[in-house]
């Protein structure tokens, strides 16, 4: 349980980081919540890790034109309390409420979380539902792109070697749209088995969902049969169909689809008893 | 001289906050890893990522010359210490050389293959990469059935059919009671592998310094570890100390002498430096013994109206690859037990014992009696559902009678002292079981699945009367009081977390009228404590408790010697720590007498100047102490999730020295038992491959899984021991899955389900209500 | 754990068949390989660098190909360790023509051992998964920049 030695650097400015990143055989270190385990168990050994902590302006969350931005560097537990996300982006602050543990909590970030792209994590459901956007920056310059380009599949992102993630932006939420996360949690690790983010708003519904699959998707199939037919259980149903679903000691693929659609089925609920 | 007698409230039987807390809570307690020492080195140990392989070669040359490593070892450099004993002996039983570190072969993933020795540890955990190790993998078996399977690969070659023992043990006319039988009931149980997950993983340092090795290690038992590591190392014993440190949870999984405590010995001998090894969470996972393993088929016999007539069981054990100190004795445990609290006059019971590639497994909280309460307890619900009968009903129609005690078992025990109705009739009280009934009546008819579940355990503890057991079951107390009058005891029990630095000195400072301040209690260093044997089998209190109490009457009789020497009088009474003369009325307190004894102005006839006594007490018997769980339980119908909406555990442990420390064992227990039920399991893959490896993939209950445990009691006192104690170290956990099972089989058995085996995963249960109940 | 699948390549079967048993096209579409060495008829010696999120290992092994039927089935199997564990691979690839393209259907067994077996046994089968696409992504890339022949 000893990492392979290896290089730190808490830059102090977010072009310092840059550069360190640039070096090669470097990892950006948010929270660690996962990259730590990895790295003590060896099964990862970078040759440097690029400590983001201390880089003024990656966390915290500012509203500004209709969206909030969110510092990459944000804790789950800062998401959770956040007076101005539980009223104006409910869902991100109920999903990061069901991550893991207090402890990770409060030391896992949105945008750790965002860049790992585990595929049973919580966040990528609700980003997913809310249509948010990444801040991805490199040497001179920064683009901003939908999280549902950003996420490509299990572990893989759009992120290029050398960005690095520095923040999430997602629309304040209309007045009257109704939210739900629902996570059937694995027992030993936390993660989501099968979580479902809902967001409904004028009889339209997103549906994001993870631990399902390779990576978190948004159910398009399911949100169609919603709308066409305001049928909750129905549209549930559509979730995991043709989705290849993953399997392991905890639950087979069977079992997760089917989860995926009583889950489904609840957000859903929740969501609309929320809306108005 | 004479001072105004008060007589102190008796702290015995008192909720008395712990002793031992205050520096375990504020880090100021001194663990295995908190020991540092000049010049120590550090070491890691290569272990086998196969479950079975022949080893063709191994170079340690790169991890040789790595900077900063003094050592490399492997199997062939350890060839002169001896093999890892196995205490348990059992006719015709089958015991695989255990050598240290592998010789030519591996035989489950975790093997100790080599051990590198560094200036410190990230070193050596680096240096482990540059070993080179040639395998020829061969194929392996991790099932206990498979394993006996005709054509299964043999585990060790030299016995193909992997039967380790056989036992058989029968009582009255088993065969007779089944022909006789109006209702026959069979059903296959499993109870699972379980790993013990102790928050402080093992740990050992160890020094050889001016002729003398010390041993620290983080072990249940420092004294047999001591005389065993002697064995192994070829050390004189009484050049060995060995020193047991806070230890951070054991469970059974620290009652066993490992690998590496003779290894750490071996490399500190070698290297003339001191060296710390501590296991990390994985090592424990794979390389520290597992719990449980059983596959059991059950036969119960009855008539009509509930009597039960006969119990028949094969049991078979999942032994791991090879024998630790106590492995092939736990399922002998559960055929002691397997009658229960139940008129059981004829049962018949066959072990075998089956080796498997993976870590042997051994005691763990309850060690066989959980295996054992989980099979009757599941077979009494199922007569019960054969004989549309209440579960209750059945239970108190063949509960061992109150005035049957003591009582012979078909097993061939001797059950101390009980009243088993007592504490169901109270569970039964606390969760009003009528009203429940008609509650679940009402859920059911709305669509719910509600269950309610009862466990009415009995646990055989107290271990025990030394003929019963592998190296003496008796355990010893020394009590001195310093010339200042304060109290230092001495126990060879070696708690590690129950509580005995406070329940000991409530028993001392009773008995010597002191306060509790006044004692301190001593433990777990084999150069200062007398030989001991200690904390395992819920013992502690129950035969180091007596130890205690009968070297304190030792004591006793010499303060009452001094204090008449002192008082001038042959009429004296010693209590409230003063020694009283009954004529004149003139006192002498405790801490003056044993000033008097070291000072040894003058004696009294015979007596020896000091004031200190030691007891070597063997108990007559064992104890059992029994109790009923009640578990109600809710099924989510659309995914199988359990909810354990109440936890009732009335346990009767028979008298209570504190029961604060009680409450705190009996929801420990629980816990572990719910764990059982619910959520853990060890897995291997068809290879041998641990794949619950890390705590991300084997579940134990956290707070937020676990229910509020309503927790009472009934004192039946044991006539076994003069302090009437039983003990409660494993009652929770012997009693819980049951209950928790015996509850959601309840809930589905509308559905058509007759039984679940563990843990009860939401899937299992899922499958089970899709299939309409078949499996 | 067992493994299934199907993927369609836009080639008529026989040059699906041939681009599947070509080590340098093997090798181009194996996530992390550089290059196959031939150490005996249809047996190859592979170096496997395998990078997912921040896990890395260097697996060193064998590839071969056995039970050949051409041009409609063949078992490919993989064998790797490295610090990280062990892994093999044994798959029946079966090829089925579709018109101009090929459906290559592929059932097997994948073995894992050491480190990644015990910790990172919840995400094996989605690795597993995501390896296999990249390989037949690739291999549809390689498709389409080679001219058939």
């Amino acid at each position: 349980m000893i990492s392979q030695s290896f290089e730190y650097s808490a830059p102090r400015t977010l072009a310092e980081a840059l550069a360190l990143l640039a070096g090669g055989d470097a990892k950006v270190l948010a929270g660690g919540m996962s990259l730590i385990p990895m790295m003590k168990l060896r099964l990862a050994a970078p040759g440097r890790l690029v400590d983001l902590s201390r880089v003024p302006g990656l966390t915290g969350i500012r509203e500004q034109g209709g969206a909030l931005h969110i510092g990459a560097m944000t804790t789950h537990y800062e998401v959770e309390s956040s007076a101005v996300l539980r009223a104006k982006c409910p869902l991100l602050a109920e999903t990061a409420s069901a991550i893991g543990d207090v402890q990770v909590r409060n030391m896992g970030t949105i945008g750790g979380s965002a860049a790992h792209a585990d595929p049973a994590a919580d966040y990528p459901a609700a980003l997913l539902a809310v249509e948010a956007k990444v801040t991805l920056a490199r040497k001179g310059g920064e683009r901003t792109l939908a999280f549902s380009d950003f996420l490509i599949d299990t572990f893989t992102t759009a992120l290029e070697p050398g960005e690095i993630l520095t923040g999430v932006i997602v629309p304040v939420e209309p007045a009257g749209a109704g939210v739900s996360y629902q996570k059937m949690l694995q027992p030993a690790s936390g993660f989501a088995i099968v979580g479902v983010a809902a967001r409904v708003h004028n009889g339209s519904v997103r549906i994001g969902v993870t631990g399902l699959s390779g990576k978190a998707f948004r159910a398009a199939a399911a949100e169609k049969i919603f709308a066409e037919t305001r049928d909750v259980q129905k549209a549930a149903a559509a979730v995991p169909l043709g989705v290849e679903a993953n399997s392991d000691i905890h639950a087979s693929a069977d079992y997760r689809r089917h989860v995926a659609a009583v889950y489904a089925a609840r957000a859903l609920n929740a969501a609309l008893s929320r809306a108005s | 001289m004479a001072t105004t007698i008060t007589k102190p409230d008796t702290l015995v039987g008192k909720r008395i906050k712990r002793k031992e807390d205050p520096r375990l809570i504020t880090g100021t307690a001194t663990y295995v890893d908190d020991i540092q020492m000049p010049g120590m080195h550090h070491a890691c140990i290569l272990r086998s990522p196969h479950a079975a392989a022949r080893i063709r070669s191994i170079n340690t040359h790169a991890a040789a010359g790595h900077p900063g490593v003094v050592a490399v070892f492997t199997g062939a450099d350890v060839a002169g210490v001896g093999p890892v004993p196995c205490g348990a002996s059992l006719p015709g039983l089958r015991v695989p050389h255990h050598s240290i570190l592998a010789k030519d072969r591996v035989y489950f993933v975790g093997h100790p293959v080599a051990v590198v020795v560094a200036r410190d540890r990230y070193i050596a955990t680096d240096a482990l990469d540059l070993i080179e190790v040639d395998y020829d993998v061969l194929p392996a078996v991790a099932d206990p059935e498979k394993a006996l399977a005709p054509g299964a690969p043999a585990v060790h070659p030299e016995w193909p059919d992997n039967i380790a023992f056989t036992y058989h043990q029968e009582g009255g006319e088993p065969d007779k009671a089944f022909a006789e039988a109006e209702v026959v009931v069979k059903q296959r149980i499993t109870s699972q592998r379980l790993i013990p997950t102790a928050m402080e993983t093992r740990g050992v340092v160890a020094e050889h310094r001016a002729g003398q090795l010390t041993i620290w290690s983080s072990t249940q038992i420092p004294h047999l570890m001591r005389t065993l590591v002697a064995m192994m190392l070829g050390v004189p014993e009484n050049l060995l100390r060995v020193v047991t440190p806070e230890v951070g949870g054991g469970f059974g999984s620290k009652l066993n002498v490992y690998a590496e405590e003779a290894l750490m010995g071996f490399v500190a001998m070698k290297i003339g430096k001191p060296v710390k090894w501590i296991e990390s969470r994985r090592e424990n996972y794979l390389c520290t013994i597992h719990g449980r393993g059983h596959v059991d088929y059950y036969e119960i016999a009855a008539r009509k109206d509930g009597t039960v007539l006969g119990l028949k069981l094969k049991l078979i054990q999942d032994l791991g690859a090879y024998h630790q100190l106590l492995t092939p004795a736990i399922p002998t445990l559960s055929v002691l037990m397997m009658p229960g609290l139940y008129r059981f006059r004829n049962v018949s019971a066959d072990i075998i014992g089956a080796f498997t590639n993976c870590v042997p497994t051994d005691a763990y909280r309850g060690a066989g009696r959980p295996e054992a309460t989980h099979g009757v307890e599941r077979m009494m619900d199922l007569l019960a559902v054969e004989l549309k009968a209440d579960p209750a009903e059945i239970r108190l129609k063949n509960f061992i009678g109150a005035d049957e005690f003591p009582y012979a078992t078909a097993t061939g025990l001797s059950y101390d002292s009980g009243d088993y109705a007592k504490p169901l009739k109270k569970a039964l009280d606390i969760v009003d079981y009528h009203h429940l009934r008609q509650e679940q009546a009402r859920a059911k008819a709305a669509g719910r699945l509600m269950g309610v579940g009862l466990s009415t355990y009995g646990e055989i503890c107290a271990f025990g009367p030394s003929p019963a057991t592998p190296a003496g079951g008796w355990e010893s107390a020394t009590v001195k009081v310093e010339p200042t009058g304060k109290v230092t005891v001495m126990t060879g029990a070696s708690p590690h977390g129950q509580g005995e630095e406070t329940t000991f000195a409530q028993i001392a400072a009773d008995e010597l009228g002191v306060t509790m301040d006044d004692v301190t209690v001593i433990h777990g260093d084999t150069a200062v404590v007398q030989y001991g044997i200690g904390t395992f089998g819920s013992r502690g209190t129950a035969v180091g408790g007596p130890a205690l109490y009968f070297a304190i009457q030792e004591l006793k009789k010499k303060i009452v010697k001094f204090g008449a020497m002192l008082l001038d009088s042959d009429d004296v009474s010693f209590s409230g720590g003063l020694c009283v003369c009954n004529k004149s009325g003139k006192t002498v307190p405790l801490a003056a007498i044993a000033g008097a004894s070291y000072r040894a102005m003058k004696l009294p006839a015979g007596e020896q100047p000091g004031m200190m006594a030691t007891y070597f007490w063997e108990p007559p018997n064992f104890a059992f102490p029994f109790g009923a769980h009640i578990a109600v339980t809710e099924i989510d119908r659309d995914t199988g999730q359990v909810a354990i909406k109440r936890y009732v555990a009335v346990d009767d442990c028979g008298k209570i020295i504190n029961p604060l420390l009680v409450d705190g064992q009996v929801h420990g227990g629980v816990v572990q038992g719910i764990g059982q039920a619910l959520y853990e399991q060890a897995v291997y893959d068809d290879n041998g491959q641990l794949l619950t490896g890390e705590l991300t993939d084997y579940a134990i209950p956290k707070a937020s899984m676990v229910p509020w445990i309503e927790s009472s009691h009934t004192e039946t006192p044991s006539p076994v021991n003069p302090l009437g104690v039983k003990g409660v170290g494993e009652a929770g956990t012997i009693g819980c899955s049951p209950a928790v099972v015996n509850s959601v089989v309840d809930a589905l058995s509308h559905l058509g389900v007759r039984h679940i085996d563990m843990p009860l995963t939401p899937e299992r249960i899922w499958k089970l209500i899709s299939a309409g109940g078949r499996a | 754990m067992k493994i299934g699948g199907a993927y369609t390549l836009a080639v008529p079967q026989q040059r699906a068949y041939s681009l599947l048993q070509d080590p340098d096209v093997l090798a181009q579409c194996m996530p992390g390989c550089d290059h196959l060495t031939r150490i005996a008829d249809n047996e190859y010696e592979m170096k496997m660098k395998m990078a997912i999120s921040a896990v890395q290992g260097l697996f060193t092994g064998t590839v071969r190909i056995a039970d050949s039927h051409p041009p409609s089935s063949f078992r490919l199997i993989v064998e790797g360790s490295g610090k990280v564990g062990f892994m093999k691979g044994d798959g029946l690839l079966t090829l089925m023509p579709e018109a101009a393209s090929t459906e290559v259907r592929y059932e097997g067994d994948v073995q894992v051992g050491g480190l990644i077996a015990g910790v990172g046994k919840r995400l094996i089968d989605v690795t597993a998964r995501l390896l296999i696409k990249r390989f037949f992504e690739k291999l549809a890339e390689q498709i389409a920049l080679q001219p058939a022949p």
